[in-house]
Parts: structure tokens; C-alpha cells; sequence
């Protein structure tokens, strides 16, 4: 039945207008950044969709002492730098132990439903269990600390990465790591040598996904960071003057500059997200 | 009277021709088969006789009248594709009558059908049973007891019997002959197995690559197939093909220049009237190639490769002395038990020669 | 080069015995096939073998080792999965060459035995590629060269070319033949296709259900099967069966079916059917397709039949015949005609019959030339 014209119009409508009400949010940031304090709201009865007079200023006000409005915010430069440091070891934490989780899982359903229940836990929403997670943490004296941060990024996303690593892996045929076996590779040996390779876009996707989760999280970061160790959520919210209120402008430019990392780290990756690696291995 | 005719069917898809200019007349009555490799269109050809696909161009009549334009569910037809649409929350005798009770037949009615098609597939005692535990090949009865209990005057069977194991297979293609012989429904089996084909049918469409290559009978595409396709595609084991040319009267085999053929008149005769060029393609069955009783008069002369004990009679395979790529079978008698390395001399007769036109594929000659 | 000996293997997999005290010995350097429908255990059979899965009971040997505690990788046995398990981000060469960087071998030498192989497996064109660009019966002679190259103890093949279409399968069925002869390894060759054991198997064991049937050459299973189950499973198309009674009447022994009656004359018959009078059960009666006759009229040891069906298969003819309530199977030549309803008269062959237990399945006896036997 071919599909009526009005129809296909209709959908593609449909798309334009989702397409834009999602990518509407990014372009009023980006505009944000490079507009003066001026242009910021619409208080002087004009809107502005597009700047009319693009500055730089909002980028040099976060990166330089110049904001004395606000003597606790400091420079956006160490909570970018915090930021990579932690999202990037919780990353690999998260990584690490829920790709040899997953593959235990996978091939020899180590642990029996245990890990289906660990996956579960995801579902608490973290505001529940975060006053406790601060009390603990204070007690240990990990409050403001890397290793405070990256201990709970890798613990709250080692769920999903083993839970995601887990369906990778059991897309791929047992049988390639029973070859391997056979032609002589311990069962480590087989893993690392055949199973892992094919596993990369898998690892890739996955490490993304939690990278962004780390990146971007608000809550924790503000519970248990103070001055030291805060990351970029957490500093723009700190963007605020007595006389003015909040500083759009320097907020939009810090939000411009902390989309780069997981779109570059996107990027780097992109050629391991091929699909269809294992192709050929199996007949079907 | 059930008669079919499909008259120039042609079906794409995107730029795949699966089914070319198709012309067929299937009798009343009559069991035919539709045969070739995967993909060469078969499948198309039996959705576009049951209406599940419609033809770019081309008609389908039943009995004279033009179905193209109506509905599977209306044509009368009976189906048994090859995973049994058996529904498996229901009874067996659910299943049976569940075309009938669609139809608002008699309770009655209903009831002595069923029972009539479950003992001619001796399944009578599944009746009460649930589908969902029957074995494959109970399930398979009835899925054909479910379309052969509305009586339809055209069967329609796309292998059907593909799920079940040797031994049932056996039993069920002499039952299914008997069945269709007793009821007279005229009847398409699509398969690709020859022997089925073989077995089971009045007349065989031989299709390869969409395009029908022969229609007739068993015996037919076995001793007259039109080319070297058909040859190759029927028969168990299949039949050797040898590169020959035809000069002065004679058939030289290029690998087997030492072997003499002697034809007879009559044979040279109508091969010079036929024959468009002298390369030539000559086949030889396996059955037809015997040991040669002469050391010095022999047709082909080689060494034996392998063979295969299969009980009824035993396949040597051996290839010429200057081509080890070329194999070829010879079936003899069971006991006949040869060395790998044995030389081996055969003989064959003037009647057991296909020969084909190398450059058309085509048949030439077959006594 | 190595023998592997099974010794009371038993397996279980949620309370169903996969294996059921199954011992084999394959001889070094033999052609073993394992036969028997889906289902039989024949790939937990060679799982267990090359250490894949451990016995809950029983011993695994190779050579004269027990192995059971032994891992996979260190048992030198190679085996080619139902699926070929090729790696598929690999390309030809380094799956082939894998093993071998396994023993560490140095990759000069490595290169020269991976070329040799891909030369005599007509594959050294493609060493650069990857797998999916392969055809069916390409990847298949790559499996065969990546367990080639490590010249192991022993091959186990997985019902290798059950996915290659009738032709392929042919070629490769003589290729491999050819193989193992050339390299006078022991194969250990899983199937479920009663031609490819019969034409490739030096010796085969037949399978169902777990436990063993029977396991000889294959003359001899053909000839003499231990039960119904293996006559059945050999032979296309398989044995008929004839239930039947046995009585004495004034001291003559005779087997009766509905539609004819043999008299046994022969002494060890007698003993063992002898057993089975008055036995309600009975004894099944057993004979080939091709070991019976077919003629126009009646005569001595002529029983008389209608024909059912006919199936004319080109090079030969099976002609379905109804004796009594019973249906039958004979081979006949392609030139025989007849029509269903068609009087006909068969006759078998004396010397051909087996005779079975009805409830065990197991045979008892099966004639020979000598039998005295005569048909009534």
C-alpha cells in the first residue's frame, strides 16, 4: 500500500518540528555566550535571537578574576579541569570492572541473579540515598576529595556499563571463544585476544555513555564537592551576582566550552563504533 | 474441474526479475511440481497462484476464470507452507475444523470430516490432544489435515515436508501420492529437492534463475532434459559432464583421447542432421557407466579417487589420468569393492549418451 | 597422531542424560563417524573430547593419558565447529596463522606453514581477506586450514558441511576423504546424515538418545544392525518392517503375517524364534528395499501384493507395495511400470531377512545363505 503524499508530509513535519524544539535549547546557549550583558534578557524589551553585538566577554569573565561580583565563584579553569579528571577515572573504573563483570556474566552466568538485582539498584533515584552517601563520606573525610568523586561515579554507573558490556558480549558466538580455547589460548588468553577486539565498538559506545553520565552529573558533585574539587555543573550554578543575579552570559559560555570534551572523545571513537564485526564469523 | 493456467507472469523486486514471462497449464487432477535451486523464483511463482503476491504482469486463471484480482482467502485453494501455521493453543481437532467452523458448517458435518481426514492421516488419536505437544512431524499432518478438511479443489504445498526427518519423509511422500490419487485434487508442490519432485508428481516445472527451463514428465527431464541445467539438477548422483568434439564422425573426449566410441549409423546419422557446431558437451549417468569387460576396447579409462559404500550400490569416484580436477561417478553393484588407486576401465552404451551443444546448453541427442 | 578412548562416559544437563555410559575406542589414524539423529548427544560427545565440557562420570584418554582434568587448549586436538567459530575481525592469514602464534611459534616459519596450507586448500589468494568476504564453501576450507596447520593428535569436525548446498557438499565430502588419507590423522567426523558415514567412516558409532547402538564398520552395520533403530537409520530408503506371530504347528515352526507364512526349517533359527511362541508380541520381520524381487506372476516363494504408490526417481523406481494392511518399500529398475491397485508378486530375498524383538527393538537373527527357510 503506497503511503498517501499528505501522510509523508505530515511526518516529515512532525520531525522538522522535534528536530528543532531539541536543538533549540543548544543554539539559544550558543547565542547566549556571545552576547553582552546587555542583550541577556529581554528586560529591555527586545529580544534577541540572534547577538547583535558578539563579544568575547562572558569567556574572558569566567576565566579570569574579572568577575568581582562574585568572589566565590573564582576561574571556570579548575572545575574543567576537575571535571575531566574525574568523569574520565570514574569512566574507566566503571569500565574496567563491569567489562570483566559482564563478560564473567555472559559466558559462565557468573554470580546468578545477583547481577540482575545490581541493575535494580540503578532504579533508586541517587537524591534518595545521597544524605547518607554525604554522612559516610564526611565521616571518611572524602568530602571534597578526587577520590571521593570518582569512588561514587564508578560505583553509581558500574550497573549500566556492565549491564550494556553484558548484551555486547552475548552478541558475540560462544563459539569464537571456544575456537580459540581449542587452538590454544587459556580462557583469559581468549578473551583478551579475540573476544575484546571484537568487542570494541561496544566498549566504545559504552564508555561514552558513561563518560556523559559522569560529565554532566549535578547532584552528587554538589554534595560531596566544595571549593576544591567542584566540577562544571556545579560551578555554573555557582554563576550568580548580588546586583545582577544570574550571569547568563558567563553560565552560556562555560555550558558552550563543556559540550567539547564528550563531542571530541565522539569523535575519537567514532571509528570504533562499526557495526557488524561479527559478520562472516558465523554461518547462519 | 480444477484446472490452473498462468499465462506470462512476471513479478520484480526492485531490480530483481524473480519470476520471467511464466506461462504454465496445469490439468485437472494433476500433481505437479515446481523445482530448482533457492532463489530461482519457485516460491514467487506459488504465492502468485495462491494471491499472496501480485504479478506485474501477467494472469492467473482457475478453471477459465481470471483470479488474478481476488484474494488468497477467496480462491478456494488449500495451503501447506513449510512452517505449518498450526495453532498451537488449540486442540488438534480444534485446529482441523477451524476452516469449517469459519465457514458455519453443520456441527455434524464438521465433526465426520475431521474424522475422516484424521484416520486417512492416521491421526485420530491426536485429535483431543494439544498442538502445542505434538512432534514435528504429527504437527505436519495437521497442518495438511487443517487444508485438506475444506475440500479445496487446488492444493498449494510449499515443501512441506522439508522439517521432517529422512525416515518420516519416506513414509510421507508415498502417503501424500496415495492421498492426492485417492482425492484427485490438483495439486503444486514447490521443492527443491529432486527426488521429491521426482516421486511425487505428474509433470516437474524445472525453473532456474526465473525463467522455466522444462515442463514435463519425470521420465522426460531424466532422458530428455532440454539442457544441461535440467540434466545436472535431476538425478542422484548427478550426472558427468565431458568436454567432446565431433570430427569426422566421431565423439573424442578431450580427456579421454585413448577411449574409443563406436556409434552406430543411425546414431551418426541423425547427430550429423542435428548437430549446429561439432563442440559438444556429452553426458553420462552414473548408472549407465559399467566396468568394461575388454582391456583393449574400453571408453574411458581411470583411477580411482574414492567411493561410497551406500548399501543398495556402491559410488566410485575416479578421475582421467592427465585431468585430476575432473571427477567422475560410476554407480555399480554393492559389493564391488575397489582400491583408491585401482585403474579402472568403463564401458557404456550408446543409449546412456546426452550430448549438448556446448556453446546453446542445450540437448541434442539422447537415444 | 593419537587414539582417544571414551570409557563410560556419562553426562547429565537438568536431569536428562545427555550421555549414558557411552565408551568408544577410535583407533589412531581412523576415520571415525559418530551417526545418529539431532538431538543424540553427538556434540556433547565431541565437546567432552576436546575438553569443552567434563564427564560427570567416566574417563577421557588420548593416547594413554587420562585427559579429564586436561584444559582445551592444552589436549592438541583441533576441532571445526557446526558454525566454523572464523574469527571475523581477523583476516584469512592470522586466522589461519592463530594456533600457531598460540605456541609461539616464529613468524617466518609461521608464514611459510600458513602459505603451504593455503596453497594445497586452493585459498592463498584470498590470505588478506576477512571472513565475510568469503563464500560458504571458502570459509569451510579455512576452518580445514587453521586446524591443518597445527597438525594436532586428532580432528573433530562438527557436522561441517551440513550447511552447503547438495553440490558443494559432494565436492567437499570426496576432498575430505582425500584429506585424511593423504594425512592418515584420526577424524573424529559428527553427523547426522546417514550417506556421508557411510562413504567416509572407517568405522561408525551410531547414536540416540545418549547411549550407544552399535559401533562397527560400515559393512557390517548395514548388513547385520544390532536393533531397529540402526537398521533404520542406514539405507535409503530404510528397512521395511513386518510384524509378525510364531507359532508351532506338529512340530514345524512357522513366522505368520496376514499376508504370507514362512516356514523355518533351519536350526539356529529355530532355537532363537523358538523363544517366542506364544508370545503375543511377536517378532518384527526385516528386509531392505533392494533385496526384493519383483515379477508379474505368482509362483514358489512369490508372495502376492498390490501396488500402492509408484515413485519413479529416474535412475530407479521405488514401488510402494500393500501386503495385507501393511505397506512396503521396493526398489525396483527405472523401466518397471505398474499402476496402483495393479496385482503384483514380490519376492524377497531368503537370505536377507532380520528378525527383531518386538518391545526391545533388538535383533535376533538374521538369515544368511545357509538359513532354511521357505515361504508358503
Amino acid at each position: 500500500m503506497e503511503t498517501k503524499l499528505y501522510v509523508k508530509v505530515l511526518k516529515y513535519l512532525l520531525i522538522v518540528v522535534l528536530a528543532l524544539l531539541f536543538l533549540f535549547p543548544i543554539y539559544w546557549m550558543f547565542t547566549m555566550a556571545f552576547k553582552p550583558y546587555a542583550e541577556w534578557t529581554a528586560a529591555g524589551g527586545k529580544i534577541y535571537w540572534v547577538p547583535n553585538h558578539p563579544t568575547f566577554d562572558n569567556f574572558r569573565t569566567i576565566f579570569t578574576r574579572q568577575l568581582r561580583m562574585n568572589p566565590i565563584a573564582g576561574t571556570a579553569l579548575r572545575p574543567i579541569v576537575n571535571s575531566l579528571i574525574v568523569s574520565t577515572i570514574g569512566t574507566a573504573i566503571a569500565m574496567i570492572v563491569g567489562t570483566f563483570a559482564a563478560y564473567g556474566i555472559s559466558r559462565y552466568k557468573a554470580g546468578g541473579q545477583l547481577p540482575f538485582f545490581l541493575l535494580q539498584l540503578r532504579m533508586f533515584p541517587p537524591i534518595a540515598i545521597i544524605i547518607p552517601i554525604m554522612i559516610m563520606w564526611a565521616f571518611l573525610r572524602m568530602i571534597d576529595t578526587w577520590y571521593g568523586l570518582v569512588v561514587i561515579y564508578g560505583v553509581v554507573t558500574l550497573p549500566f556499563s556492565t549491564w550494556l558490556m553484558k548484551t555486547f558480549f552475548d552478541d558475540i558466538p560462544k563459539e569464537l571463544d571456544e575456537a580459540a580455547i581449542v587452538d590454544g589460548c587459556s580462557n583469559f588468553g581468549a578473551f583478551r585476544k579475540v573476544i575484546l577486539p571484537l568487542a570494541k565498538g561496544g566498549i566504545a559506545s559504552t564508555a561514552l555513555f558513561v563518560f556523559i553520565l559522569n560529565w554532566s552529573d549535578f547532584l552528587i558533585a554538589l554534595v560531596l564537592t566544595d571549593r576544591k574539587w567542584t566540577t562544571i555543573p556545579v560551578h555554573i550554578s555557582k554563576l550568580q551576582s548580588a546586583l545582577v543575579g544570574q550571569l547568563y552570559g558567563p553560565k552560556a559560555a562555560l555550558g558552550v566550552i563543556a559540550i567539547i570534551p564528550p563531542i571530541v572523545f565522539g569523535i575519537l571513537i567514532q571509528k570504533y563504533l562499526v557495526r557488524g564485526l561479527t559478520f562472516g564469523a558465523i554461518k547462519k | 474441474m480444477a484446472n490452473i493456467f498462468l499465462d506470462n507472469l512476471v513479478k520484480r523486486f526492485g531490480k530483481q526479475t524473480a519470476v520471467k514471462n511464466l506461462t504454465l497449464e496445469v490439468k485437472d487432477k494433476e500433481f505437479v511440481a515446481i523445482l530448482g535451486p533457492s532463489g530461482c523464483g519457485k516460491t514467487t511463482t506459488m504465492n502468485m497462484i495462491s494471491g499472496l503476491l501480485k504479478p506485474d504482469s501477467g494472469r492467473v486463471y482457475f478453471d477459465g476464470r481470471d483470479v488474478t484480482d481476488v484474494p488468497p482467502g477467496k480462491r478456494g485453494v488449500g495451503f501447506v507452507f513449510q512452517n505449518y501455521a498450526v495453532f498451537t493453543h488449540m486442540s488438534v481437532y480444534d485446529n482441523i475444523a477451524f476452516g469449517l467452523r469459519i465457514k458455519k458448517f453443520p456441527t455434524e458435518e464438521i465433526e465426520r470430516e475431521v474424522r475422516g481426514v484424521a484416520e486417512l492421516l492416521k491421526i485420530t488419536h491426536l485429535l483431543g490432544v494439544s498442538a502445542s505437544k505434538l512432534s514435528i512431524n504429527d504437527m505436519q499432518k495437521v497442518a495438511l489435515a487443517r487444508s485438506m478438511v475444506t475440500k479445496p479443489k487446488i492444493f498449494l504445498l510449499d515443501e512441506p515436508l522439508s522439517n521432517l526427518d529422512a525416515a518420516l519423509r519416506n513414509i510421507m511422500r508415498a502417503e501424500l501420492k496415495k492421498i492426492q490419487q485417492e482425492l484427485g485434487q490438483t495439486t503444486i508442490y514447490v521443492t527443491h529437492d529432486q527426488v521429491e519432485a521426482m516421486s511425487l508428481a505428474d509433470r516437474i516445472a524445472v525453473m532456474n534463475f526465473a525463467v522455466l527451463q522444462q515442463y514435463a514428465t519425470p521420465h522426460e527431464v531424466y532422458n530428455k532434459p532440454v539442457n544441461l541445467f535440467v540434466a545436472r539438477f535431476i538425478g542422484s548422483p548427478t550426472i558427468n559432464f565431458f568436454d567432446a568434439l565431433y570430427e569426422s564422425g566421431r565423439i573424442n573426449m578431450i580427456d579421454f583421447k585413448e577411449g574409443k566410441i563406436e556409434l552406430s549409423k543411425r546414431y551418426r546419422n541423425q547427430l550429423n542432421s542435428l548437430l549446429k557446431n561439432n563442440e559438444l558437451v556429452v553426458g553420462l549417468r552414473p548408472e549407465h557407466l559399467k566396468v568394461s569387460g575388454k582391456k583393449k576396447n574400453y571408453n574411458l579409462k581411470g583411477q580411482v579417487v574414492s567411493f561410497e559404500p551406500l548399501g543398495s550400490k556402491t559410488i566410485v569416484y575416479m578421475h582421467p589420468d592427465n585431468n585430476q580436477g575432473l571427477i567422475i561417478k560410476s554407480a555399480m553393484e554393492s559389493d564391488f569393492k575397489p582400491e583408491i588407486g585401482d585403474k579402472l576401465y568403463l564401458d557404456f552404451k550408446e543409449s546412456g549418451l546426452y550430448v549438448f551443444d556446448r556453446k546453446s546448453t542445450e540437448l541434442v541427442l539422447k537415444f | 597422531m593419537a587414539s582417544i578412548k571414551l570409557e563410560n562416559i556419562t553426562k547429565t544437563y537438568k536431569n536428562v542424560k545427555a550421555l549414558d555410559d557411552v565408551s568408544i575406542q577410535i583407533e589412531d589414524g581412523e576415520f571415525f563417524c559418530i551417526l545418529g539423529p539431532p538431538g543424540a548427544g553427538k556434540t556433547t560427545l565431541l565437546r567432552i573430547i576436546v575438553g569443552l565440557e567434563k564427564p560427570d562420570h567416566g574417563n577421557v584418554y588420548i593416547g594413554d593419558e587420562i585427559v579429564n582434568d586436561l584444559h582445551p587448549s592444552k589436549r592438541d586436538i583441533a576441532m571445526i565447529f557446526q558454525n566454523l567459530a572464523l574469527y571475523p575481525d581477523k583476516s584469512i592469514f592470522d586466522n589461519i596463522a592463530f594456533p600457531l602464534r598460540q605456541q609461539k611459534m616464529d613468524e617466518e616459519i609461521i608464514k611459510e606453514k600458513v602459505t603451504e596450507i593455503a596453497k594445497q586448500l586452493k585459498i592463498d589468494w584470498m590470505l588478506d581477506k576477512l571472513p565475510s568476504q568469503l563464500s560458504g564453501g571458502e570459509r569451510q576450507r579455512v576452518a580445514i586450514g587453521r586446524a591443518i596447520v597445527r597438525e594436532p593428535k586428532a580432528y573433530l569436525m562438527d557436522e561441517p558441511l551440513s550447511n552447503l548446498d547438495a553440490l558443494l557438499r559432494l565436492e567437499m565430502r570426496v576432498s575430505l576423504k582425500e584429506l585424511q588419507t593423504k594425512l592418515s590423522e584420526t577424524f573424529v567426523y559428527v553427523t547426522h546424515d546417514q550417506v556421508e558415514a557411510l562413504s567416509m567412516g572407517d568405522r561408525i558409532a551410531i547414536l540416540n538418545k545418549g547411549r550407544i547402538q552399535q559401533i562397527d564398520d560400515p559393512e557390517r552395520i548395514y548388513k547385520l544392525p544390532k536393533n531397529m533403530f540402526v537398521a533404520t537409520v542406514l539405507g535409503s530408503p530404510p528397512m521395511n518392517f513386518l510384524k509378525c506371530r510364531v507359532e508351532v504347528t506338529g512340530g514345524e515352526y512357522r513366522i505368520i503375517h496376514e499376508g504370507f507364512i514362512l516356514s523355518v526349517k533351519d536350526k539356529n533359527a529355530i532355537e532363537v524364534i523358538g523363544k517366542m511362541i506364544g508370545n503375543e508380541e511377536g517378532l518384527v520381520l526385516g528386509i531392505r528395499p533392494e533385496d526384493i524381487l519383483l515379477h508379474n506372476f505368482g509362483g514358489k516363494e512369490r508372495i502376492e501384493a498390490e501396488i500402492y504408490v509408484t515413485e519413479p526417481l529416474g535412475n530407479e523406481t521405488i514401488v510402494d507395495v500393500k501386503i495385507a494392511s501393511n505397506v512396503i518399500k521396493v526398489l525396483a529398475d527405472s523401466s518397471f511400470e505398474g499402476r496402483p491397485g495393479q496385482k503384483i508378486w514380490i519376492e524377497p530375498k531368503k537370505y536377507k531377512f532380520h528378525f527383531f524383538n518386538t518391545k526391545t527393538g533388538d535383533s535376533i537373527f538374521h538369515t544368511k545363505k545357509e538359513t532354511k527357510l521357505e515361504i508358503l
